[in-house]
């Protein structure tokens, strides 16, 4: 895959135009957008191939939706660099909306995704507005305060939550309740919603947000002095990742079919999954998010399956092993490896 | 109205009991080139943080344009067409130097690619045209002051602030910045530097503002300025005097 977003040009022909230098190649949201087709073509071809195993397509509608999820996150986490451990909280929000729409007034699922985005985006404004005054880490010991406390309140206001109970939700299937005998309908929706995911990060990213956001990241000073309106950006990138983890959180509870706050409000299998994923994958990258979720999801499930039984807890033992490794020697994760040996390969043959 | 583009009235900014920048005006005319010295300490960069909005003042007021910026913040600054470089460069290392510009360029831009290539031209304009594809982290420092320049530039800034842009360079880089800075203003750019060199200051042969402990001690010519007293027994001692 060519992810060299800029070549250098050769030296000889640097001048050359009436106007000055070429300018090197930007990689615009029309380039992005082949490229998601491609990706969304070759799963497509997957789920049709693994169409009638269970199994696989159970792994790959959670690989999916963990994909598109990091995917999200990583708007603002990545290429904003806002490490957000409350991302939780606004799946939480989105599964708990439309649960409640669909337990107690049969509204079908698709409709009360808008619902539920619009409310994880505006839970999502009013946390970070006084949040993102803090930095680093500082931010991201803040937002994992934040995943506690939502905790605790969907445990205790029960009359919205079900409480520890839990809400489960009536089986009714029929493509309007969003709920289907056969697991393909539901892996396809994933797949549906990873490629929206990348379609918006791609959007952000290849237009003035995506750079302001990269900018905010790099250097908030170097950004205001540029004109840039920090707050505003990050609460922007903020709001747009929130909404797109909140349709992944009502995706997942019509999936699960059963919300509860140990599941939702999960701090490892859920809250911190997403950067968890992007940091192996290569952060702030537009595909590190997709390539760690295909690496960790069936790794993860994987591990489980096989020595989950006989020692509890192996699967986190070996992923925040995995974490350290790449914290140690790939930094920039995956993706982030593979585009530097992309570039020491086309530098070696310039 | 008075035809000033920037106005500095009664500038004065405390940091607890230490008064950085004290009850300090100045005016700048359209095309003027300022230069601010002073010995270490002395506010320059105070000032330059007022005028840009990275602090409010204590006291006093920034004009700009005949309207009050005093209050707005820095970006809203850089909005009106306040660009600015800082002493220590703030390279966005790990994007590209267009990228860098461009981030510059989208300020008066939303189009990616009129953003990618206005950002060119003020590579061009700098002398960066050739490196533009490269990572940012890998310029060079005296790379790195011009793409400082370059981002300003791509603001669409009338007035440019240029904070010790020649530090650290070598004797043929500060001349190739020199030009540059020439250059710039020769094109009607309003441009105000503060600089520790005085070579650079009397090749400028533009007015010159000296600043100690904060209080504006001289205004005038190079040859004038230099050879005051007060500025002499700033810089050197009182013995030199």
């Amino acid at each position: 895959m060519n992810k060299t977003d800029i070549q250098a040009m050769p030296a000889g022909l640097a001048g050359a135009g009436a106007g000055g230098t070429a300018r090197p190649k930007v990689t615009t949201f029309a380039t992005e957008l082949g490229r998601i087709a491609a990706i969304g073509l070759f799963f497509a071809v997957c789920l049709f191939l693994f169409r009638s195993d269970p199994f696989i397509l159970n792994m790959m509608a959670y690989t999916f939706l963990f994909a598109a999820l990091s995917t999200s996150w990583n708007i603002i986490g990545g290429f904003g660099g806002q490490f957000s451990l409350g991302h939780g909280v606004f799946f939480a929000i989105g599964a708990y909306t439309t649960a409640n729409l669909y337990f107690h007034w049969q509204v079908s699922p698709w409709l009360s995704l808008i619902p539920g985005m619009i409310l994880a985006s505006i839970v999502a404004v009013a946390v970070s507005w006084p949040t993102f005054r803090l930095k680093g880490p500082f931010f991201a010991i803040a937002t994992l305060a934040l995943n506690e406390v939502a905790f605790v309140l969907a445990t205790y206001f029960d009359s919205v939550t079900g409480g520890p109970r839990g809400m489960l939700l009536p089986f009714k299937a029929g493509l309007v309740n969003m709920v289907f005998t056969s697991r393909l309908p539901y892996a396809i929706i994933m797949v549906g919603f990873l490629l929206i995911s990348l379609v918006v990060a791609a959007y952000v990213l290849r237009g003035r947000l995506g750079y302001y956001l990269q900018a905010v990241h790099l250097d908030e000073d170097a950004a205001r002095a540029a004109g840039i309106d920090v707050l505003k950006v990050k609460l922007t990138g903020m709001a747009i990742s929130a909404a797109l983890t909140g349709i992944g959180g009502a995706l997942f509870a019509m999936y699960l079919r059963f919300v509860d706050p140990p599941t939702v409000l999960n701090i490892q299998d859920i809250g911190v999954k997403f950067l968890l994923i992007a940091l192996i994958g290569g952060v702030g990258t537009l595909y590190g998010p997709l390539l760690g979720a295909l690496l960790i999801i069936p790794l993860e499930s994987y591990l489980r399956a096989t020595l989950g039984g006989t020692i509890p807890g192996i699967n986190l033992l070996i992923l925040g092993g995995l974490l350290v490794l790449f914290a140690l020697f790939m930094r920039r994760g995956i993706f982030g490896a593979l585009q530097g040996a992309w570039e020491r390969y086309r530098g070696a043959r310039s | 109205m008075s035809g000033f583009v920037l106005s500095v009235e009664n500038l004065t900014r405390r940091f607890g009991g230490l008064v950085a920048v004290n009850d300090v005006s100045f005016n700048l005319r359209k095309g003027d080139l300022l230069s601010i010295i002073g010995p270490n300490g002395a506010g320059k960069t105070t000032m330059f943080n007022l005028v840009t909005g990275q602090y409010p003042p204590s006291a006093g007021r920034v004009i700009f344009n005949g309207a009050d910026i005093s209050g707005l913040r820095p970006h809203a600054r850089a909005k009106l067409g306040l660009g600015r470089t800082f002493q220590i460069s703030k390279t966005l290392t790990t994007l590209t130097t267009l990228e860098n510009a461009m981030v510059g360029a989208f300020l008066k831009r939303n189009n990616l690619s009129e953003a990618a290539d206005y950002a060119m031209h003020v590579l061009d304009m700098v002398g960066l045209g050739a490196r533009a594809g490269i990572k940012a982290g890998t310029l060079t420092l005296s790379e790195r002051r011009r793409l400082e320049i370059a981002r300003a530039l791509a603001l669409d800034c009338s007035v440019l602030l240029l904070d010790e842009v020649m530090a650290g360079l070598n004797q043929k880089e500060v001349e190739s910045v020199i030009d540059l800075v020439r250059k710039l203003n020769g094109e009607g750019l309003t441009i105000m530097v503060i600089e520790h060199n005085l070579k650079v200051v009397r090749a400028f042969q533009s007015r010159v503002i000296v600043l100690d402990f904060g209080r504006l001690i001289a205004d005038g010519s190079p040859d004038h300025v230099l050879s005051d007293p007060h500025v002499v027994e700033a810089y050197l001692g009182r013995q030199h005097a």
